[in-house]
């Protein structure tokens, strides 16, 4: 399935007050129907009770959300096109794997013969063919993961919601369960909302991506945007590793913004690549892999930099360098891929660092 | 782990001393002879047999049944309901209420006895089996409760959302999701309570109106040392049916758990 441009969920200017608390700060945004979408934040951002919300479970105190262009004001859970996958899984621990699956179905006039055909697809559909019979509280964590994924999406929702159902698994556990769910997710069509505090997991699985701080969305981008093109220091710095350098702005023509970094020298910038002006002091940010160390008589395409090594930090397919840039104190990280002749260097060597203006991303 | 043999004896006589006189029953229960007292003399029924044809002693037994059996269904299901509300709901005067729901645990009975005969009778309510059965919920209510909230307070709320979510009506996620789950505290409560009020004697005595009540009976009885053997063959009956209640409860409470793939705690409390 392919994202259109259709919405399926829309927010306008909604807020949630908890007595004083104002947990929803003025939220307002678009889903597209079919689209793989996260919110993601850290812990009391208010991430889940926005999901929440969707569903029905929480009132709005203010605002209005539409599904699929209808006003959900009125509307109570069980009568809304969405579904939801619970952090808990919420399996019904009386009942087997078929019970909890066909749970949604008790009040669809179809047969018998009809509804448990539908549950037995609704298993297969989930890799879980032939556990139908079994007792719900016999499963394991995956299992029970799949069996609240099968009995949300046997109702055919128009919105699939998951509450950050990867986080009880084990991290070997968690990424296959991540393809899983963006191939089951392109097989249905349906639009999945998911909330996660796990940066990567949002990348990884999302087309579109909402960055919550504080009751408020902060950024609505897609992945790579949101890595790349990052519109404040607070997401730069929530999402992957961002160095941080301070600078001084010599002069603005235009589009272009002329700077001097620490360590790094006089830069000029495309101003209409950068986020919008906040007031803060200027530094620029660059993502470790943008940053390459030089071997022998390499070249730098763009610009270098002279450094010393601070920290090694080895991962076995990467290592990352500490570097402190052209004699000052300023230390940024960066990452290299470690290939077949190109020896790990030892703290305190001499570098040579490439890097480009391009990667350079200013706040201010 | 230190040895302290001194402690294994210690245990083996308080279970003596608790559960030895209850031997004590059906020893004379069977035994041919008026006075309580050993040598033995030699096994007969006709203990039972006179149990079974003093008239008074079966009116006093289906009134106690009716009292006990209407009282637990009353407290438990008020129990249900607030435990309902305390666990799920926020609303004002909530500690007051519970604590006003409580306090018959710690007020002396006799106190509660005599307070609610001055008012019945102040009010003009004559005394009656009903006026028991209220006095009983009142006392009962404070296990229903304490029971049911702490069963309540181990259903996982999203269980119920995701039967909302899934089409279901509050009633239906009620009657589908919680009342199953919570199944074994309703029993809990309703055994204890049950428990409660059979052999509850104060206020069955304040407020009976001359209604014969088993526990009343039985204390009546005991002045007349003839009628001592049919009363210990009576509480004969009474231990077998009270193991057999105990056995049922028990049997499920493990299948619930067996069927949740809860862990077992021990006790079904």
């Amino acid at each position: 399935m392919t994202i259109t441009e259709k919405t399926m969920i829309e927010f306008r200017d909604v807020h949630k007050y908890y007595g004083d608390y104002h947990a929803l700060r003025g939220i307002n945004g678009t889903i597209r129907a079919g689209e793989f979408f996260s919110l993601l934040g850290p812990s009391g951002c208010g991430k889940t009770t926005l999901l929440r919300t969707i569903a029905g479970f929480e009132d709005i105190s203010s605002g209005v959300i539409m599904i699929d262009g209808k006003d959900m004001a009125d509307v109570a859970p069980n009568a809304r096109p969405t579904n939801m996958v619970f952090q808990s899984y919420a399996i019904f621990p009386h009942m087997s794997v078929a019970e909890n699956v066909g749970f949604g179905l008790r009040r669809d006039p179809r047969s018998k013969a009809d509804k448990a055909r539908a549950v037995e697809e609704a298993l297969d559909m989930v890799g879980l063919r032939g556990f139908g019979a079994r007792a719900a509280h016999a499963l394991s964590g995956g299992q029970r993961q799949r069996v609240a994924l099968a009995r949300a999406l046997i109702l055919k929702p128009k919105v699939l919601l998951l509450d950050e159902p990867l986080s009880a698994l084990d991290k070997k556990m968690r990424e296959h369960m991540q393809v899983e769910l963006i191939k089951l997710q392109r097989q249905v069509g349906i639009t999945f909302i998911l909330v996660t505090h796990d940066q990567e997991e949002a990348l990884v699985m999302s087309d579109r991506v909402a960055v919550m701080f504080e009751g408020e969305i902060a950024q609505l981008a897609d992945p790579e945007t949101l890595y790349r093109r990052p519109n404040s220091k607070q997401v730069a710095d929530f999402i992957g590793t961002m160095n941080f350098i301070p600078v001084t702005v010599l002069s603005e023509a235009g589009d272009t913004v002329e700077i001097e970094a620490k360590g790094l020298g006089r830069v000029s910038l495309d101003a209409s690549l950068a986020p919008p002006v906040r007031g803060e002091s200027p530094v620029v940010g660059m993502r470790p892999e943008t940053l390459t160390l030089l071997y022998d008589d390499q070249k730098a395409a763009e610009r270098e930099t002279e450094g010393v090594i601070d920290e090694v930090i080895y991962f076995g397919d990467m290592t990352y360098y500490d570097v402190y840039l052209g004699g000052t104190d300023v230390e940024v990280r960066l990452s290299m891929r470690n290939v077949p002749g190109r020896p790990v260097l030892e703290v305190g060597t001499k570098v040579r660092v490439a890097w480009s203006p391009s990667a350079l991303v200013l706040f201010r | 782990m230190k040895k302290a043999p001194f402690l294994g004896g210690y245990a083996i006589l308080y279970l003596l001393f608790l559960y030895g006189p209850i031997i004590i029953l059906p020893l004379f229960a069977f035994n041919d002879g008026r006075i309580v007292a050993f040598p033995l003399n030699g096994f007969t029924t006709r203990w039972f047999t006179e149990m079974f044809a003093d008239a008074q002693l079966k009116k006093a037994l289906l009134n106690s049944l009716t009292i006990a059996l209407s009282s637990a269904t009353l407290a438990t299901v008020l129990g249900v309901f607030a435990a309902r509300a305390t666990v799920r709901y926020r609303w004002p005067g909530k500690p007051a209420a519970l604590g006003l729901i409580m306090v018959p645990l710690v007020l002396p009975e006799m106190i509660v006895a005599m307070a609610l005969l001055v008012v019945l009778l102040s009010i003009g309510i004559p005394l009656s089996i009903f006026t028991i059965i209220l006095g009983h919920v009142l006392i009962c209510m404070p296990f229903a409760v304490a029971i049911l909230t702490s069963a309540f307070q181990s259903l996982d709320r999203s269980l119920e959302e995701a039967s909302l979510d899934l089409g279901e009506t509050q009633w239906s996620t009620f009657r589908l999701i919680v009342l199953p789950l919570v199944m074994p505290g309703i029993l809990s409560s309703f055994l204890i309570t049950f428990t409660i009020s059979i052999d509850e004697f104060i206020i069955s005595n304040f407020l009976g109106s001359g209604q014969p009540i088993l526990s009343v009976y039985i204390f009546g009885q005991f002045r007349f040392p003839a009628k001592v053997p049919s009363m210990l063959a009576l509480g004969t009956l009474l231990v077998l049916f009270s193991i057999c209640m105990l056995a049922i409860a028990e049997y499920f409470r493990r299948r619930g758990i067996a069927k949740t793939g809860g862990k077992d705690t021990g006790g079904f409390l």
